[in-house]
């Protein structure tokens, strides 16, 4: 008798077990994307919003469009130093037409487990878009709706689109992705190691996990500032059609 | 396990699947809000960054 209740508790326990296991996938793979689309479209919405509301605060940084308009040779272009990003909160849009056409994810500011559940995460204290230095951003590759499940299609001379509220700034890949170990933050310097970069510039990187579904390694893409464009003349002709 | 919960739920075997029922929903619910989010960070899937200290989650990047 008392052999028959252990036997029952132990296979209920089993099933008990094996159903977590399917609802924890379940919500792993599906779920989180769900949340993370939502959440990225609640963010994008409060950016644009907030750009609408807000046309005088955009209107300081014009000094970087003119600045890069008398070509790269003025590198005083953030100079009027606009106000910190506020931590976990949306500054811009990333558009990367290789991932697709409607490929567009809000980049908020720092790297918490929490800011990247909702988009793609700006590495603090790295540059503004389009600023000098390198704009670091780290995203996920799988989960969280797979922003950067494309990561290994990337090659030199695509497009990333960066949308600050008042510039498109478009950058140029210049390599294939290159795989590095998680602890070599030498990828993000002003002047990422392994790039093939020399000299100060505006750079941005662009990493996240390797393998797919693995952390043992990252995978780590490098692009250059190639032109700007104030939002007020549309969208740049990366992104047209 | 099963079999004692079904016999202390109240009513007849109408009222006790409705309410086994809202029981495994409320289950699934509270697994979804709170424990699999807390669950999920230690796995490693979300090492997205570069920080030097890879242990757990994605952590804080330079």
């Amino acid at each position: 008798m008392s052999v028959r209740l252990v036997v029952r508790t132990l296979s209920e326990l089993c099933i008990t077990v094996g159903a977590l296991i399917i609802l924890f996938v379940v919500y792993f793979l599906f779920w989180t994307g769900v949340k993370a689309a939502d959440a990225a479209e609640g963010e994008i919405d409060t950016l644009r919003s907030q750009w609408a509301r807000e046309p005088v605060a955009a209107a300081p940084p014009p000094p970087s469009p003119s600045a890069s308009d008398s070509a790269s040779a003025e590198p005083s272009a953030p100079a009027p130093e606009p106000s910190p990003y506020r931590d976990g909160k949306p500054f811009a849009t990333m558009h990367i037409p290789r991932f697709g056409s409607g490929w567009e994810w809000p980049v908020l500011e720092n790297t918490e487990v929490r800011t990247l559940q909702k988009g793609l995460g700006h590495y603090s204290g790295t540059a503004r878009p389009g600023g000098t230095g390198n704009f670091a951003v780290a995203g996920h590759r799988r989960t969280y709706g797979d922003p950067f499940k494309d990561f290994p299609k990337l090659r030199p001379g695509d497009a990333v689109v960066v949308n600050d509220g008042t510039t498109w700034f478009t950058y140029r890949i210049v390599k294939e992705p290159h795989r590095t170990v998680p602890t070599d933050t030498a990828v993000v310097d002003p002047v990422p190691r392994g790039s093939g970069f020399e000299g100060v510039g505006r750079y941005l990187t662009l990493t996240t996990c390797e393998p797919e579904w693995g952390s043992s390694h990252r995978l780590i893409a490098w692009a250059h500032l190639d032109a700007t464009r104030p939002v007020s003349e549309g969208k740049p002709p990366e992104l047209a059609g | 396990m099963y079999g004692w919960i079904w016999r202390h739920l109240p009513g007849n075997a109408w009222v006790r699947s409705i309410i086994a029922l809202v029981l495994l929903l409320a289950v699934v619910y509270a697994l979804f809000q709170y424990v699999f989010p807390w669950a999920e960070p230690l796995l490693p899937f979300g090492d997205v960054t570069v920080d030097g200290a890879s242990a757990g989650g994605a952590g804080v990047g330079q």
